[in-house]
């Protein structure tokens, strides 16, 4: 199909109302998901739930190759297949569901650049951990990441998927830092997203956004997800205003609406509680 | 017969690479040599060396299994057939060039007066051999290096590698091949590949990574080959707009399996067929040796063929196959059969029969398709004996169905699924035989039966292929 008749169906689609049995795809929760893109499931989850928007969680082992982009989450809409938080705002908006409407230009690209911060930071430096530090690679990623397939194609995929994120971390210069650098700089980013989120409730003031979503999604994993040391998640635990942040969005985006539609087991998808 | 002579042997049809010569060819013209020594005719001969001249790197052990018939000639046009027989047997070994025949009156001190000689005169290929080729195809070019070893350790086996590189896929072949000493038949292969696949019909994707090993045995008038396979598959959507059933087909599977594979061939030509008949049974087991893929497959094909006048040929097919899976997994789309197609049901497009999503076909767990062909030489019978003959006319019945097993249901509701909304075509057409192995058919053809979310090709068909209906 070509662009032009790709756009075509994508401006159709748009124009469609938001259909009751959409669903977002990620990878197994109890044996498969990695940090990163647990934080990024939970993202979009909390993105969609801030909005309203109903959305199934399914489970699939391959979920990452079913994938448009080849990495998850992704959703099934219609007809329509979109991955990862970005394009999934768009679609969203082009739908004419946001969360940022009502902010101003300046407050918007305020947003945008403390979102490229935690993809840049954050999401970065949750790769780093689980594929460039070797206890936690040996550990838990390699092994959770080639769960569901058998010997020999176990150890070609995940070691595969190892060399491709450590070329990654190469090419943006981050293949030569120690853990304690990198530990360091989520230090910096949270320090940043503290002072922006001061004492107010949500990021920009009494209504969440996209950034709210972002930053929930992965701090919330990062606190409730064990690895082989307890560093990550103590860095984060040393600002008190970020914690209750996350158990603000908790109680109000996950506890509250499970409670309210009575299926909650299919829905909850988040994992554990901070309580 | 008339009067032969020893000495006059050599010029007869035994040299030269031609290989089609009969052993019933080699009486023509004898009777004109005139008697210059001694003359053998009807005398008992005894073969006391045989030769092998122009080896290098052959050990000579395996090519005494394919000479030691030529010692037990008793006389002179047995030793003539039996070294003919013995010269196709080693040209058979695909590792000489030439092989020329010398039969002579021995020589030196222990000659006997009826002891004969025999040197087989070998001229062996080279080391190395290579091809390279470049295709193009639809908004696509590659380029295709082929190296060949043949007789790499001196006993007839044989380490080929080929690799394809185009502007969207990469793919190679390296496969080791050796038959045993004295039964070419019995050969062991293995080969380690990766082939990458597009589908449009199904929007699929397929790239393969795998190791086999095959084990091949005549036994009686069957052929038996054993195998066993071990490949990384790997699965994705075509395009961003393939359908979501196939989206969920894709990502990494491992399939280990063992095959069986049988076939009787009593056709006088694997295409076209004048007479004879045509028996393949396939199956496969996978998943007990390894990996994520469990199922058991079988499929068969029969063929028929009858003579009629004129040179017309009657031939029946009956193709069925059965996939079955085992655990809780189902079938995956890379495994399952696919039905229609110019070279199959006639009338539909390209695998596009049976269980589909939003336009992409996904394979069905069980399928028999039967054809029922007249072949007829006419209009060209006056190209007989040249052109002509590559080309026959054809009228067919073509029938089929495919479709997935609930296997809660039972053998005798399958059975009627089977029997319900079967496909079929009729029509006729002209097939040009494309050497021994392919053919190419346009066929005017009237799909019937035709169910919804069939892809159908109402009238003029062109299509090609190796193995048909």
């Amino acid at each position: 199909m070509s662009l032009a008749a790709e756009a075509f169906v994508s401006q159709i689609a748009a124009a469609e109302p938001w259909p009751e049995n959409a669903t977002l795809y990620q990878p197994l929760r109890e044996d498969q998901i990695l940090l990163s893109d647990c934080a990024s499931s939970l993202a979009v989850q909390a993105y969609l739930r801030m909005l309203g928007l109903p959305v199934r969680v399914r489970c699939r082992a391959n979920a990452e190759y079913m994938s448009p982009s080849g990495k998850v989450p992704f959703i099934h809409v219609g007809n329509q297949v979109v991955s990862e938080l970005g394009p999934i705002m768009q679609f969203t908006r082009a739908k004419g569901h946001s969360l940022s409407d009502s902010l101003d230009d300046v407050q918007r690209a305020e947003m945008k650049a403390y979102m490229e911060l935690v993809n840049n930071m954050l999401l970065t430096a949750e790769l780093y951990i689980q594929w460039c530090y070797q206890n936690t690679a040996a550990e838990i990623t390699r092994p959770r990441y080639s769960s569901p397939y058998s010997w020999p194609l176990n150890h070609i995929l995940a070691y595969q998927k190892q060399w491709e994120v450590r070329r990654k971390m190469n090419a943006i210069g981050w293949a030569g830092k120690s853990l304690e650098q990198v530990y360091e700089d989520v230090s910096q980013c949270c320090q940043a997203l503290s002072q922006r989120l001061g004492t107010q409730p949500f990021f920009f003031n009494k209504q969440p956004t996209e950034l709210d979503a972002l930053v929930f999604g992965h701090l919330f994993t990062i606190l409730t997800t064990r690895l082989t040391t307890d560093e990550l998640s103590e860095k984060i635990k040393s600002f008190s205003n970020l914690l209750s942040f996350c158990r603000r969005i908790e109680q109000a985006y996950f506890e509250s609406q499970d409670r309210d539609s009575q299926s909650g087991a299919l829905d909850y998808s988040k994992g554990p509680s901070l309580m | 017969m008339g009067t032969v002579h020893a000495r006059s042997l050599d010029p007869l049809p035994m040299q030269g690479p031609e290989l089609g010569v009969q052993a019933d060819d080699l009486d023509v013209g004898e009777a004109e040599y005139e008697p210059q020594q001694e003359v053998l005719e009807n005398k008992d001969v005894v073969v006391q060396h045989v030769h092998i001249d122009g080896l290098g790197r052959t050990k000579e052990d395996i090519l005494t299994y394919e000479i030691a018939d030529v010692f037990r000639a008793k006389n002179l046009i047995d030793v003539m057939k039996k070294s003919h027989d013995a010269r196709q047997r080693l040209l058979r070994l695909g590792i000489f060039r030439q092989v020329e025949v010398v039969i002579d009156t021995s020589h030196g001190v222990d000659a006997l007066p009826n002891g004969l000689d025999v040197t087989f005169e070998v001229k062996e290929l080279r080391r190395m051999t290579g091809s390279y080729n470049t295709m193009v195809g639809n908004n696509e070019g590659s380029m295709v290096l082929g190296l060949k070893l043949p007789n790499v350790f001196g006993r007839a086996e044989k380490l080929t590698f080929q690799f394809s590189y185009g502007t969207k896929e990469t793919s190679y072949g390296l496969s080791f091949f050796k038959p045993q000493a004295g039964h070419f038949e019995r050969n062991f292969s293995v080969n380690i590949y990766k082939v990458t696949g597009q589908f449009p019909w199904s929007s699929l994707r397929e790239t393969d990574r795998g190791i086999s090993t095959e084990f091949s045995f005549p036994i009686w008038k069957t052929n038996h080959t054993l195998k066993w396979e071990g490949v990384w598959r790997e699965l994705g959507c075509l395009a961003r707009t393939a359908s979501f059933a196939v989206r969920e087909e894709s990502g990494h599977s491992l399939k280990s399996s063992l095959a069986h594979a049988m076939f009787i061939d009593t056709r006088n030509s694997p295409i076209l067929p004048k007479k004879g008949a045509l028996l393949k049974i396939n199956q496969e087991l996978a998943g007990y040796t390894g990996g994520d893929a469990r199922f058991l497959k079988e499929d068969f094909e029969i063929q028929l063929n009858k003579r009629l006048i004129w040179d017309s040929v009657l031939s029946a097919s009956l193709w069925g196959g059965l996939l079955l899976p085992f655990g809780d997994k189902p079938t995956s789309i890379a495994d399952r059969f696919y039905l229609g197609g110019p070279t199959s049901v006639r009338g539909f497009s390209m695998y596009s029969i049976g269980p589909q999503s939003e336009g992409d076909y996904l394979g069905g767990e069980v399928y028999w398709a039967g054809g029922l062909h007249l072949y007829t030489p006419l209009p060209f019978r006056p190209g007989r004996g040249g052109f002509g003959d590559l080309f026959r006319t054809h009228f067919f019945l073509n029938a089929g169905n495919l479709c997935n097993l609930n296997y809660g249901e039972g053998p005798r509701a399958h059975l009627s699924r089977l029997a319900e909304c079967i496909r079929w075509s009729y029509g006729a057409g002209i097939v040009l035989r494309l050497g021994n192995i392919a053919r190419l058919e346009l066929n005017y053809c009237i799909p019937m039966g035709v169910q919804s979310g069939d892809r159908i090709c109402d009238g003029v068909q062109f299509g090609a292929g190796i193995r048909f209906l």
